[in-house]
């Protein structure tokens, strides 16, 4: 099963015409740049750190339309709003696994 | 989309979410500026001033709901939507953003259908609110230049009304502030014969309607009044002026009243207004004096009657006036002050405080209710004319050198004795001469005692004696009457003959009387002239104290008089 909508992210390409291959570009840069400080905040248990790189990666996901992904950085983003953040480590190896399908799935778009 | 492009801010920490949006609403049509956080979103505001903010809620530096706070302060009255970029889930974010200025939300994954209807909806409203921001600053400009406008007229009109004489001590007097604009008029002013005419108007609406009648109106009562025209005259002149310049529907309910302190008398003219009061010492009784007459301006001139109502008015005695604003005056129960409340202040205390009570009486019926001051109030006593003082009569207008050496024979006969007063016209032409012109008050008197005693005792022969008592007043009236009904070939002349004296400082009147009628005694008059009471009523007494001479020829139906003076030193 894919990890994006396509029909929805074929509409997206529309809207972007040229910019398509620099959204998608931008979206994975950044978003692994993110990927890398949330490691990091969730194993020194930063709750705040945690909640807004979760949150600030379930927005950009919803936009591109990897909503598994956008999903599971929500769990994590409402765990660090909890404060409970002392068992993500499943969590986060699920955001990390799915972060990986997206990126080949966008990568073959482009 | 509608057809005015907007500029769009695009805030949001996240760069490819920047990008999404930004495509979108190029699409649209629209330009678009970009900020990564919530302090370069306020820098933007300022510089780019964009029309509608899309602004995330969490991003560094200064989170969303913080740059909507300050961007909406800096907008002040102008309108700025603040669309929010948050997920609809965050239900704690969504209160907080419509408290800092937040107008409505877009969630992710953004939808460009629903996006775009957003923006339409906030372009048309944009669109209404300019128009109406627009229209309110014309409202607002059109407001002030008419209060600009109102103010001058008030400057102007209060140079036309100020120049009467509401501050003689026999007078006290309520004129609301605004009074100009509520149509309340009250005019005072001193006759050249000595006796005050006073005018309180109540022009029909409020504002510049009711204004610009009390221009013409003031112009022709202070004019007409200090060339020494009578009431009748002036009230005449009045109506037909209010007549012809006012609208339909438009008029002035007005007293006028012309308050003689040398005979204790004041007569009364009424129309349209409600009933006043006046206040007899004697008998320490009020009494309602009523409108006999429609308001001036509302008849032609051929319909029109000057018809006066005369009292006695004794030292002690008082006149109330007032505009229906106190009558009106509203409680907070919203009744009425009304008549019958405002003639009970008259009641059981002394005359010295009815003037107080009656606002006291208002103010504390009305209350806080009641300060709007559309009320105008006033009292008249009698006093004694010294206390009055002397006619000071402006006539700057005159020429500076006039006529010195000159003669004027002035012949009225029957129709022009029956309707006609000549001393108005008379008194002009005298006053031409500029050493004349600073005792005009005195000829007036001299002129108008001669004018009655050639006329009503010459010509009509009427007994002066009749006048002494008030049954004999009303007969000496009816007689007139049918006296001046039977009038053939009678005539009343006037001989003024002025000459400059042999060197120059100053000149001599002579003013000869004769008139048609029998003549009287008068060989028998300096014998008995110390008691004076067989010729009181032909007031010689009078006229001799006011020239140098009085000689009667014939059988006393002619007259002369003499008056000299000295030019006064020009400075």
């Amino acid at each position: 099963m894919s990890s994006l909508d396509l029909a929805q992210i074929q509409e997206l390409k529309e809207i972007m015409e040229d910019a398509f291959d620099d959204l998608i570009s931008t979206y994975l840069k950044d978003s692994e740049e993110k990927l890398v400080k949330l490691n990091q905040a969730i194993s020194s248990q930063d709750s705040s750190e945690i909640a807004e790189l979760a949150h600030s990666i379930k927005g950009a996901s919803a936009n591109i339309f990897a909503e598994e992904l956008s999903e599971l950085c929500r769990i994590v983003e409402d765990a660090g709003r909890a404060n409970q953040v002392d068992n993500l480590s499943a969590d986060l190896d699920a955001i990390n696994t799915e972060f990986a399908k997206v990126k080949s799935e966008l990568k073959a778009l482009s | 989309m509608d057809e005015t492009p907007l500029n769009i801010l695009i805030a949001d920490d996240n760069q490819s979410d920047r990008m999404i949006l930004s495509a979108i609403v190029k699409k649209m049509g629209h330009q678009v500026c970009e900020a990564a956080d919530g302090i370069q979103a306020v820098e933007q505001f300022t510089d780019k001033k964009p029309d509608i903010i899309l602004l995330d809620v969490m991003m560094p530096n200064k989170n969303g709901q913080e740059a909507a706070i300050e961007i909406k302060q800096l907008a002040g009255e102008d309108m700025v939507p603040i669309i929010f970029l948050t997920s609809l889930q965050d239900a704690h974010d969504l209160a907080a953003c419509l408290e800092s200025g937040g107008d409505d939300f877009l969630s992710k994954p953004y939808n460009k259908i629903i996006l775009q209807a957003k923006i339409n909806a906030f372009s048309r409203m944009l669109k209404m609110h300019n128009t109406m921001q627009k229209q309110r600053d014309v409202i607002q400009e059109n407001n002030e230049h008419m209060r600009h406008e109102q103010e001058v007229a008030r400057a102007v009109y209060d140079n036309v009304a100020h120049s009467g004489c509401l501050d003689l001590p026999n007078i006290k007097y309520l004129l609301s502030p605004f009074s100009v604009f509520n149509g309340d008029v009250l005019l005072a002013a001193r006759r050249p014969s000595g006796s005050v005419h006073i005018l309180l108007g109540d022009f029909t609406g409020h504002g510049l309607p009711a204004a610009i009648g009390a221009m013409p109106l003031a112009e022709i009562f202070y004019g007409m009044t200090a060339k020494g025209f009578l009431m009748t005259d002036i009230l005449r002149e009045i109506n037909a002026k209010l007549k012809n310049i006012l609208p339909v529907g438009y008029f002035c309910c007005t007293c006028m009243v012309n308050l003689s302190f040398r005979r204790e008398r004041m007569e009364v003219w009424m129309g349209g207004l409600p009933d006043f009061a006046l206040y007899r010492e004697a008998d320490n009784k009020v009494e309602h004096i009523k409108s006999r007459h429609l308001p001036l301006g509302v008849l032609s001139s051929s319909a029109f009657n000057p018809e006066t109502q005369a009292f006695a008015f004794k030292p002690g005695d008082k006149f109330y006036m007032w505009s229906d604003g106190i009558i009106e005056a509203r409680n907070e129960q919203g009744e009425l002050f009304g008549e019958e409340r405002l003639f009970s202040t008259f009641n059981g205390s002394n005359s010295d405080l009815f003037f107080d009570n009656i606002i006291n009486s208002v103010n504390d019926f009305a209350g806080e209710n009641g300060k709007d001051d559309d009320t105008t109030l006033l009292e008249l006593s009698m006093v004694d004319e010294s206390v009055i003082g002397k006619v000071d009569i402006d006539l700057t207008s005159g020429a500076v050198t006039g006529p010195t050496d000159w003669h004027l024979s002035y012949t009225l006969r029957d129709e022009t004795l029956k309707t006609f007063n000549p001393l108005p016209m008379m008194l002009n032409i005298l006053n031409d001469v500029p050493s004349l012109r600073s005792i005009s008050g005195q000829l007036y008197t001299l002129m108008a005692e001669l004018f009655s005693n050639a006329f009503e005792h010459g010509v009509l022969g009427l007994d002066s004696k009749l006048k002494s008592s008030a049954d004999g007043f009303a007969q000496y009236y009816q007689q007139r009457e049918t006296a001046m009904a039977n009038m053939v070939e009678e005539f009343v002349r006037f001989d003024f003959d002025l000459t400059p004296n042999s060197n120059a400082t100053g000149g001599k009147l002579t003013i000869v009387v004769e008139d048609s009628g029998k003549g009287f005694d008068y060989k028998h008059l300096n014998k008995s002239s110390e008691g004076n009471l067989g010729y009181s009523g032909r007031g010689i007494p009078l006229i001799s104290s006011l020239c140098d001479s009085l000689t009667y020829y014939g059988n006393g139906n002619k007259v002369e008089v003499v008056l000299s003076w000295k030019n006064r030193i020009e400075e």
